[in-house]
């Protein structure tokens, strides 16, 4: 490459900000959403909560996605990474609404988990041996704890990045490495705690040990979809120009198909060793998810979650033609959204057998959910970028993702 | 094995040097020449004009040859040779043939990558020829092949001391 030690200034990234349409795009829809999930709460309370819950569970994961991404790039010492590393800390800003989410969804919380009614829980035995861990005051608590240790963490990592865009000190880049490497630990603990407590207490009889995994599955590879999409959303406007190519759009989408195989592999090796042992405690979550329409849609998961996705990404050209990475990488976001819905709805729908019929269900309710969370989500990602630069100019590394180069 | 062939080569003191030089040798409209670093240089491949590796589709042919094996191998076992009852689940019980049918696929793909790999490199390769015993650490070369088109060994010679070669020398056997 002609340019490889010719350069001696860096492209500049362009200025964001988010046009007057798109802000009103964003509060149309958070304004929408809200008056839906109201209308919702009178019409139908218990439906509401579980679309609420679907959609926090959804936005809250593509957040913590954001903190993720920076923290292995962060661990890992990557040069690469350093152009994109910012939008993967964009996605982050959206924590602090998540975590006023969470207060919400606290106060609805009897609205969603059987274990909470006191008098379920004193006819039933299995409950009743379990109350030590769910109860209301421990989840209370424990709530408190994922987020105060995730906004903390948050702040401090991406804090130092853009002080960095500031006073350009490398001794921002060495402490991010100490304090990502407590993040992660942090976020493998505290994450399945999070989709133990929030999802698989739902059906509190039933467990799987390899639950959090699952969840984190999905978070890892929809953040990396919407990572990629953001990506091309910046190169798009020409804002970013030298500094994110299709060269990280190559390696974003490798790690899209990487955790497009994880998550097919971890939620196959949940099915496959209940599916063997055959145990009715066990089996009970996949027969509720096999009638009513839910085979389909648990069949829906294999196919547009794994084979499609894994099958477009697989040549070298889907990974850095934009257009195509992004149209993957909205199935995929689509389909993690399908993915909680399928891990949430089965408890209201077999909970309320006479009203439901115990079937797949999705109506304006969901889509109100969605519309607030998903306002509120790219409402701050776009805040965010309007605020600060689009790329950590001042990072010790930079010149290697400016250079970065995949070779074949 | 390779047949070995004769031809000029053209010694660098500087990666990037040579990354140019092979790029105006490629202009000059020579195809079938090499260049030999002590490590991988950034930017060399696209320089010599070097076509894109066909390993990656005995990888997919192979793993999914690997697939299908697993699934008739699984399906013939248990559900056509030697059917038993397990747990009571039907002979042909599909989550019970994935992982067979996953691990036959890594191993048809990764084995045959491998085997790919040595045969286009046409390794192992017996006693090289050197060319130079510093190309190992410190030097870089661009060899061209006699086998060029309207090869012409004079001619190649001053091509490479134009585009800056250090040295240059004829090689009888590469």
């Amino acid at each position: 490459m002609a340019q490889l030690h010719a350069v001696t200034a860096h492209p500049k990234p362009g200025k964001y900000s988010a046009s007057m349409r798109t802000r009103t795009i964003y509060a149309a829809s958070m304004a929408v959403g809200l008056i839906g999930l109201l209308a919702a709460f009178y019409v139908d309370k218990s439906r509401a909560w579980h679309s609420y819950l679907t959609s926090f569970f959804m936005f809250t994961s593509l957040a913590l996605g954001g903190i993720f991404f920076a923290a292995i790039q962060h661990i890992s010492k990557a040069g690469w990474s350093v152009t994109v590393r910012r939008l993967a800390e964009a996605m982050t800003s959206f924590l602090p609404m998540a975590a006023v989410g969470a207060v919400v969804l606290l106060f609805g919380a009897k609205n969603l988990y059987i274990w909470l009614d006191p008098e379920i829980v004193s006819q039933d035995a299995i409950l009743r041996g379990k109350t030590g861990y769910l109860n209301m005051p421990f989840f209370v608590i424990r709530t408190i704890v994922f987020f105060a240790g995730w906004l903390l963490f948050t702040r401090l990592i991406v804090g130092h990045s853009l002080k960095q865009d500031e006073d350009g000190d490398e001794s921002h880049t060495v402490k991010n490495v100490g304090l990502s490497v407590g993040f992660l630990l942090f976020l493998a603990l505290s994450y399945s705690f999070f989709s133990v407590d929030f999802l698989m207490s739902l059906a509190p009889h039933w467990y799987s040990t390899i639950w959090g995994v699952y969840c984190f599955a999905g978070l890892a590879q929809s953040s990396f979809a919407f990572l990629c999409i953001l990506s091309v959303a910046m190169m798009k406007r020409g804002l970013v120009r030298g500094l994110v190519t299709e060269e990280h759009l190559h390696d974003l989408g490798k790690f899209l198909l990487g955790f497009t195989v994880f998550y097919a592999y971890i939620g196959f090796s949940q099915f496959l060793l209940i599916w063997y042992a055959n145990l009715p405690e066990e089996t009970i979550f996949y027969l509720s998810r096999s009638t009513g329409g839910w085979m389909e849609a648990t069949f829906a998961l294999l196919v547009f979650k794994f084979i499609v996705p894994f099958v477009l990404l697989l040549p070298k050209a889907a990974k850095r033609t934009p257009a195509h990475l992004v149209l993957v990488s909205t199935l995929i976001i689509v389909m993690q959204y399908f993915d909680v819905h399928w891990m949430v709805y089965p408890n209201l729908v077999g909970g309320n057998v006479e009203k439901y019929g115990g079937q797949w269900i999705f109506g304006w309710p969901e889509i109100s959910a969605i519309l607030l969370f998903g306002g509120l989500f790219l409402w701050s990602v776009t805040n965010f970028l309007s605020r600060h630069s689009l790329v950590p100019v001042k990072d010790p590394r930079i010149e290697e993702a400016i250079h970065h180069h995949v070779t074949y | 094995m390779a047949k070995r062939v004769s031809g000029v080569v053209g010694i660098w003191y500087d990666d990037f040097e040579l990354v140019e030089a092979a790029r105006k040798v490629r202009e000059a409209g020579y195809k079938k020449f090499d260049a030999i670093t002590p490590f991988p240089v950034h930017g060399l491949e696209e320089a010599i004009g070097i076509q894109r590796s066909k390993i990656p589709w005995v990888t997919l042919i192979m793993g999914t040859t690997g697939l299908l094996s697993g699934l008739a191998l699984t399906y013939w076992t248990s559900a056509v040779d030697w059917p038993i009852n397990v747990g009571g689940k039907p002979f042909f019980s599909g989550p019970a043939f994935v992982p067979v049918m996953f691990e036959l696929t890594i191993l048809f793909a990764a084995l045959s990558s491998v085997i790919a790999l040595f045969a286009f490199c046409g390794l192992p390769k017996v006693d090289p020829p050197i060319i130079d015993p510093d190309l190992t650490s410190h030097k870089f070369a661009i060899f061209i092949p006699s086998t060029e088109e309207n090869y012409d060994t004079g001619r190649a010679e001053q091509l490479l001391r134009q585009v800056g070669a250090k040295e240059v020398r004829h090689i009888s056997e590469y």
